[in-house]
C-alpha cells in the first residue's frame, strides 16, 4: 500500500509539471489558434537564466523571480517579432515557426551552456514527510502546490480581472474584439508572456530534479502534448486533470506491468490517446466543434 | 507553398524540348559521376539520395496536404530495422525491400487512422510522439533491433562481375531506387490524387463538398508518406550498412522537417534540395564548430520562412522577379507575380487593428 501511495504522489507531482506545460500550449493555442512547440525549451531558456543569475551570487529565489520575469519579456518580444509575421496566414507554416524557434532556442542555450548536466539547487528543502506509510519529498509536494496555486491564479486572472476578458475575447474572434475596440497585438503579447512565465516556472521547478541540460523538457513537452490532446485543446481544467492523470498512470504502469517498465513509459498516454480518439475525438473535456458549410 | 507557376509562357514545344535535354543531360551525369568522382562524393550523393526519399514522402503528407507530420524519422528507421532484420535472417533482397515499404506503411497507417480524425495541429502532436516512443522501444525490442548496440547488416558490397568498387555499386543501387520513388511521387502528386491532397490541404469543407472525403485523403497521403519512409530506411541501411535507436532520434525529425520546408514544401524538386541540404548543412557546420549545428539549423529554418516562404526551389523564381524590376508591364492575362497561395499577412495588419482602441483611450 505504501508503494502504491508513493507512486500516486510521485505521478502527481510530475504530472504538475506537464500541467504547467499544458496550461501554457493552451494559453498561446486559445490566444493565437497555434500549437507553441518551442514552449518547452523556452522555459529550459528560463531555468538556465535563473542559473546564470545564482551563479552570479543571487540568492536562489532572487535569481528565480528574475528569470521569470525577463521569459514574460523574451516570450512577448517572440510574439511580437517572430510569430506576428505568420499568425494569419498558414497554421502549419506557423507552427513550423515555432518548430524553428525550438531548434533555436536549444542551440543557443548548447552555444552558452553546453550539452553537459549542470546542477540546479533546489528551491525546497531535499527532507521527506511519510504520509500513510508513504515516504514523500517536500520537494514534490510543494511542486504540486505550487503549481496548483499558479492555476487557480491563472483561473481566477481569466474570471475575475478585465484583463483575463480581454484575453478570451481576443482568443474567441480576433476580428471582434479588435472591432470593439481592444489592442489585439498587445494583447497576444500579453497572451505569450504569460504562457512563457508558466513554462519558467515549470522549468525552474523540475530542473534541481532532472539536472540542467538544453534537452531536459523534451520528454516533459511531449507528455504536455499528450494532455492537451486528452483534456481537449479548449478546457484549461481538463489539460490539468489528464495531466496528473498522465503522470499517475504512467508511474502506476511502470511498476506494476514489468512488459512495460520504465523504458517504454512515455508510450502510455500515446496508446490511451489512441483508444479515446476513436471513441471520443474532440477529447475528454473539449467542445465539439461545428462545422458548417 | 503551391505547385510550380510557369512565370513566362514559352512555347510549350520548346520548353518541353529543353526539358528533355536537361533530363538527359542530368541523367548522363548521374550514371557517370560515380565512376569519376572519390568515394567519399559517391557516398555524399549516396546519402542525399537516401533522405531526399525521405523528405518526398514527408512532403507528400505535409507540403501537398498540409499535415504536419514530426514522425517521419520513425519510419526511416523503421525501414531500416526491418531491412537489417531480413538481411540477417537471409531472406531475399527484394522481398526485404518490399516487407521495409510495407511494414512503414501498415504502421503509418495505424496511426494515421487515429491522427486524421483530430485534424489540424492534432496530426502533429501526435506524432511528435512516434519518434520518442521508437527510441526505447528500439531499445527494448533487442532481439530484433540489437538494443542500443544497433544491428548492422552488409548486403551491398559490389558483385565481382561488375568490377565496381562498393561506393560505386551502392550508388547504383541507390540512385535506381531513388530515381523510381521520385518518378512515383512525381506521378502521384500531378495526377487525380496530387489534386485530391491539394483540395484538402486548402479546404477541408469544399473537398468534401466535391465528393472528395478529407479524412480518407488525409489517412491515404500519410501512409504514402510513411511506405516512403520505410522504403528510406531500406536505402539507409543499403548505404550505411548499420543502423541503431540514435537514428530514430527527435532531433532527426526536427531537421527533417526543417530540410522539407527549406527545400520547398510541396515541391518535388525541393524535396531534392532538402535531402542535400539536410546532408551538407551539418557537414559544413560541424566543420565550423560543431556546436553551433543545432543553433545554425534553427536560424536557417527561421531565415528560409522569413525570406523565401516557398523554400530554396523558389530562389530563382524570385531572383528573376526582383532583377526584371517593376518597371516591365505585366502581360494581361497572365499576372506576373504568381501570388504565393498563402502569402503571410503584411504585419502592419495587426497594427491597424489596434488604431480605434488607441483613440478611444487617449
Amino acid at each position: 500500500m505504501g508503494t502504491f501511495i508513493q507512486l500516486v504522489v510521485d505521478g502527481l507531482s510530475a504530472g504538475s509539471i506537464y500541467a504547467a506545460l499544458a496550461l501554457a500550449i493552451v494559453l498561446v493555442n486559445q490566444a493565437t489558434g497555434l500549437i507553441n512547440f518551442a514552449q518547452g525549451g523556452l522555459a529550459v531558456l528560463s531555468a538556465y537564466i535563473a542559473y546564470a543569475f545564482v551563479q552570479f551570487g543571487l540568492p536562489l529565489i532572487a535569481g528565480i523571480i528574475l528569470a521569470v520575469v525577463i521569459s514574460f519579456f523574451i516570450g512577448a518580444l517572440v510574439e511580437r517579432f517572430l510569430v506576428r509575421r505568420f499568425e494569419r496566414g498558414d497554421p502549419d507554416t506557423a507552427v513550423v515557426v515555432t518548430i524553428g524557434l525550438l531548434t533555436l532556442v536549444t542551440g543557443i542555450t548548447a552555444i552558452i551552456w553546453s550539452y553537459n548536466n549542470l546542477g540546479f539547487p533546489s528551491l525546497f528543502p531535499l527532507s521527506s514527510v511519510d504520509i500513510l506509510g508513504a515516504v514523500v519529498s517536500v520537494r514534490s509536494l510543494a511542486t504540486t502546490v505550487t503549481i496548483l496555486v499558479i492555476m487557480v491564479l491563472l483561473q481566477l486572472l481569466f474570471l475575475r480581472t478585465k484583463l483575463g476578458l480581454a484575453l478570451r475575447a481576443v482568443a474567441d474572434s480576433p476580428a471582434s474584439a479588435a472591432l470593439s475596440g481592444l489592442p489585439v497585438g498587445r494583447l497576444l503579447m500579453v497572451g505569450w508572456g504569460l504562457a512563457a512565465t508558466l513554462g519558467a516556472i515549470a522549468g525552474v521547478l523540475v530542473a534541481p530534479q532532472l539536472t540542467l541540460t538544453p534537452g531536459m523538457l523534451d520528454t516533459a513537452l511531449v507528455y504536455a502534448l499528450a494532455a492537451v490532446i486528452l483534456g481537449g485543446l479548449s478546457s484549461p481544467l481538463g489539460c490539468v486533470v489528464a495531466a496528473s492523470a498522465i503522470g499517475v498512470l504512467e508511474n502506476l504502469v511502470a511498476v506494476y506491468i514489468p512488459l512495460i517498465g520504465h523504458d517504454l513509459k512515455i508510450a502510455v498516454p500515446f496508446v490511451l490517446i489512441f483508444v479515446i480518439l476513436i471513441l471520443r475525438p474532440q477529447g475528454l473535456f473539449g467542445r465539439k466543434v461545428v462545422v458548417r458549410v | 507553398m503551391s505547385s510550380v507557376l510557369p512565370v513566362t509562357r514559352k512555347p510549350v514545344t520548346r520548353n518541353r524540348a529543353g526539358r528533355t535535354v536537361l533530363v538527359v543531360v542530368v541523367a548522363l551525369a548521374l550514371l557517370v559521376a560515380p565512376l569519376v568522382l572519390p568515394a567519399f562524393a559517391n557516398q555524399t550523393l549516396i546519402r542525399i539520395g537516401v533522405y531526399a526519399v525521405a523528405v518526398l514522402g514527408l512532403n507528400i503528407v505535409m507540403g501537398y496536404t498540409g499535415q504536419v507530420n514530426l514522425g517521419q524519422i520513425f519510419f526511416l528507421g523503421l525501414g531500416a530495422y526491418v531491412t537489417a532484420y531480413g538481411v540477417k535472417q537471409g531472406w531475399n533482397i527484394v522481398l526485404v525491400f518490399v516487407l521495409a515499404c510495407v511494414i512503414a506503411g501498415i504502421v503509418g497507417l495505424l496511426v494515421a487512422l487515429a491522427a486524421a480524425r483530430l485534424g489540424g495541429l492534432a496530426i502533429a502532436m501526435v506524432t511528435i510522439a512516434l519518434p520518442i516512443v521508437g527510441v526505447p522501444l528500439a531499445k527494448r525490442l533487442d532481439e530484433f533491433t540489437g538494443g542500443s548496440q544497433g544491428i548492422s547488416a552488409r548486403f551491398t558490397d559490389a558483385p565481382d562481375w561488375s568490377g565496381l568498387y562498393n561506393d560505386q555499386w551502392q550508388f547504383y543501387i541507390i540512385l535506381l531506387v531513388t530515381a523510381a520513388a521520385f518518378l512515383l511521387g512525381r506521378n502521384l502528386v500531378r495526377g487525380k490524387y496530387g489534386r485530391a491532397f491539394g483540395v484538402v490541404r486548402e479546404n477541408e469543407a469544399v473537398a468534401a463538398s466535391m465528393g472528395v472525403s478529407p479524412y480518407r485523403t488525409k489517412v491515404l497521403a500519410f501512409t504514402l508518406a510513411s511506405i516512403f519512409g520505410g522504403a528510406s530506411g531500406f536505402l539507409y541501411l543499403a548505404a550505411v550498412q548499420y543502423t541503431s535507436p540514435e537514428t530514430l532520434s527527435f532531433g532527426h525529425s526536427i531537421t527533417l522537417l526543417a530540410a522539407m520546408v527549406i527545400g520547398g514544401a510541396g515541391s518535388i524538386t525541393g524535396s531534392l534540395i532538402g535531402g542535400a541540404y539536410y546532408v551538407l548543412v551539418p557537414l559544413l557546420t560541424n566543420a565550423i564548430d560543431p556546436s553551433f549545428t543545432t543553433a545554425s539549423q534553427g536560424a536557417i529554418l527561421l531565415l528560409v520562412l522569413f525570406l523565401l516562404p516557398e523554400g530554396l526551389v523558389s530562389l530563382p523564381r524570385v531572383v528573376r522577379r526582383l532583377t526584371r524590376g517593376p518597371t516591365k508591364r505585366p502581360v494581361p492575362g497572365n499576372p506576373q507575380q504568381p501570388a504565393p497561395a498563402r502569402r503571410p499577412v503584411p504585419e502592419d495588419a495587426p497594427e491597424g487593428l489596434e488604431q480605434p482602441e488607441r483613440h478611444d483611450r487617449s
